[in-house]
């Protein structure tokens, strides 16, 4: 854990930097002649909906290591992972809605997306859940782990299953609505790349200083654990 | 030692016969449900056709919830799981046993719910009623699996209840949307449901694969 | 017959055991004294395999059981504070599924048989829920006919049982280690056990050592 505090201070530095570079591209990049202004918070939705989904791939990885190797930094690390995904879970969402109101002229529509993200926030929701409403700390790593497999291997039927409901479904204007949020070319190209790259660094950095926190309540609890039974 | 899963079945699904616990809770969980849901939609015949499947899925899944609070429920009696896990079989088939004990009462409730459904809501599709019933009995497969699971891993957890219908019905989305397309298909005249069924057995063969090893994981410590 | 070899245990940061060794034949018995919290339960959990062994060698009639953890269930039984036993179902149904969970295949009236001998037959088929404390215990320790371990782990085992109970325990256990069994129990109670013939050990901060009978257990 003490490459974590190494490697704190320059991911900062090197977030921030990104993130005020594409910011800046973003500033720049014209309105789009359908949209508006109002593409510019794609530009925030895209990347955040990419580290929801990457922050959940990162925490299976963890939950897997955690229980094959029985690593507790591995599970320090899934446990900083599951919040930071739920973070941008929330923001993508959020983002979503706020565009989605001049676009679709609603806060919210069961599009396949939308759907699977609202069903990944509960997942992650679960699993913070569960790890606190077990009195063992062992124990409630060892479960979050497991939870955090079997929803690594759920969300592709639940997106698959959501895709094909919607599709088979959907009145088609809203399908059409749909791919438009996908259709980013040209001059909006570059902003896009450099802030999924920033949020990447973003993520990378909430993970570490999560992490750090989480470490330091794990040994605080520990001491307090030691003051309260000290034969043990 | 396939013995040992049934016997654990038997123990269980016979004790709850003898005291009618979960199985009659669970009966007028779901009558209070479908009660619910006439007061909240008051569907006149043709809705009603067109809103069984939802309202079929909807009341099996908050039924099968409240089986599944109860499935380690003896277990907690006087430490029996630990004694469960003192066995010399395998944790696969412990947890076997369990699903198979769960899986035999949510599905004599289904056998129960379906025909009450159809009554309290004056659907009349009585010659589609073996279908839906598989269909029904596919979904339930996967769904107490998934959910003895999560059962097994809540047991002594604070609100355990809240928290195993938390875990549980965002994992079970693919099953509820395929299980009420699937239901909707049966019962229009020229419904789909191939690909729905597709779905349900693939979530039943993931996870039904996935679970007994997940346990054996679980109660490692 | 059973070997123990550096075994260690830790609950989070906290050092339950630091390297136990320990060897008992058969026909042997050893009592683990000590203090609550001195780790005797957690050493009787980890020799059942309900805890899994971590750090040093656990060797159960030549049976690796950090390896095949499922074929040394089956050569050894756990009595605890807990009777595993199912308030719904009577004592011959209650053995009946400890049977099966074991693949034991025994009839009705081998069933019963060990139920008489533990002085129970007049309630043979009512429904466990209804038992005292010491009944349930004797049940529980009624298994121990049927199953025929090589190695009886035991933790506490006199708590809840009355006078009576005591000398008809105490005589269950001296016939099964005239027979070639294996006891490690947990006690506080060296009155009671003073009846077998029983080597005591003393574990205190996580280190095992052996009470009266000095140069008969390796240093530890």
């Amino acid at each position: 854990m003490n490459i974590l505090k190494k490697i704190q201070l320059p991911l900062g530095l090197l977030t921030l930097i990104s993130l005020a570079v594409g910011a800046w591209y973003v500033y720049q990049a014209p309105a789009d002649f359908q949209q508006g202004g109002a593409v510019r918070i794609l530009y925030v939705h895209v990347p955040s909906a990419k580290m929801a989904l990457l922050s959940y791939l990162f925490l299976t990885v963890a939950s897997v290591l955690y229980l094959w190797k029985r690593w507790e930094g591995a599970d320090i690390v899934a446990e900083a992972a599951t919040a930071v995904g739920a973070a941008f879970t929330a923001l993508t969402l959020a983002s979503g809605a706020i565009w989605g109101k001049p676009m679709w002229g609603t806060w919210w529509a069961w599009d396949a997306r939308l759907t699977s993200m609202l069903v990944l926030l509960i997942i992650y929701k679960g699993l913070m859940v569960l790890r606190h409403s077990l009195d063992d700390p062992v124990k409630g790593a060892r479960a979050t782990a497991i939870l955090a497999i079997i929803g690594g291997v759920d969300l592709p039927i639940i997106h698959y299953s959501v895709v094909w409901w919607r599709t088979l479904h959907q009145p088609p204007s809203l399908t059409a609505a749909e791919n438009s949020s996908v259709h980013i070319s040209g001059p909006l190209l570059p902003p896009l790349l450099i802030l999924s790259g920033a949020f990447i660094l973003l993520g990378l950095y909430m993970v570490t200083v999560k992490a750090r926190q989480i470490e330091a309540r794990r040994r605080l609890d520990a001491l307090e654990a030691a003051r309260m039974h000290p034969d043990e | 030692m396939l013995k040992a899963a049934y016997r654990i079945a038997w123990k269980d699904v016979a004790g709850d016969l003898r005291r009618r616990a979960t199985l009659s809770s669970m009966l007028f969980f779901a009558i209070s449900v479908l009660v619910v849901f006439q007061a909240a939609f008051e569907p006149d015949r043709k809705e009603a056709v067109r809103l069984l499947p939802g309202l079929l899925w909807a009341t099996t899944l908050f039924t099968t919830l409240v089986g599944l609070g109860r499935v380690f429920q003896a277990e907690e009696e006087d430490g029996a799981f630990e004694g469960l896990l003192l066995a010399s079989v395998p944790r696969g088939v412990i947890f076997f046993g369990k699903w198979l004990g769960n899986l035999l009462l949510t599905l004599l409730v289904e056998l129960l719910i379906l025909p009450l459904t159809m009554v309290l809501f004056n659907v009349d599709a009585w010659t589609q009623v073996p279908a839906i019933l598989g269909i029904l009995g596919l979904g339930t497969l996967g769904l107490t699996g998934l959910g003895t699971l999560l059962a097994a891993m809540t047991r002594g957890a604070r609100s355990r209840e809240t928290l195993l219908a938390l875990l549980l019905l965002p994992l079970t989305a693919p099953l509820l949307i395929s299980g009420v397309q699937a239901v909707a298909g049966v019962l229009q005249p020229d419904g789909v449901v191939a690909p729905w069924l597709k779905l349900l057995i693939i979530f039943d063969l993931v996870y039904l694969a996935m679970t007994p090893w997940a346990f054996g994981w679980l109660v490692e410590e | 017959m059973v070997r123990l070899e550096g075994l260690q245990h830790r609950f989070g940061q906290q050092k339950i055991l630091q390297g136990i060794n320990l060897e008992v034949h058969r026909g042997e018995c050893v009592v683990l004294y000590g203090a609550n919290g001195s780790g005797k339960s957690t050493l009787l959990a980890l020799l059942s395999t309900r805890l899994t062994i971590r750090v040093g060698h656990y060797f159960l009639d030549d049976i690796d059981v950090n390896r095949y953890g499922d074929m040394a269930r089956d050569r050894l039984l756990f009595v605890g504070h807990h009777t595993h036993l199912y308030g719904h179902l009577t004592p011959v149904e209650n053995l009946l599924f400890f049977a099966d969970l074991r693949g034991l295949d025994l009839s009705e009236s081998r069933l019963r048989q060990a139920i008489d001998a533990v002085g129970l037959s007049r309630s043979a088929d009512k429904p466990v829920q209804w038992f005292s404390a010491g009944m349930r215990k004797r049940l529980a320790l009624a298994r121990m006919l049927l199953a025929e371990p090589l190695l009886l782990l035991l933790d506490e085992p006199y708590s809840a049982l009355d006078a009576q109970g005591v000398g008809w325990l105490n005589a269950m256990l001296n016939r099964y280690l005239e027979s070639g069994g294996a006891v490690i129990m947990a006690s506080h109670d060296p009155e009671r056990v003073a009846a077998l013939p029983h080597r005591p050990h003393h574990l205190a901060r996580g280190q095992l050592s052996s009470m009266a009978l000095p140069g008969e257990s390796e240093p530890c």
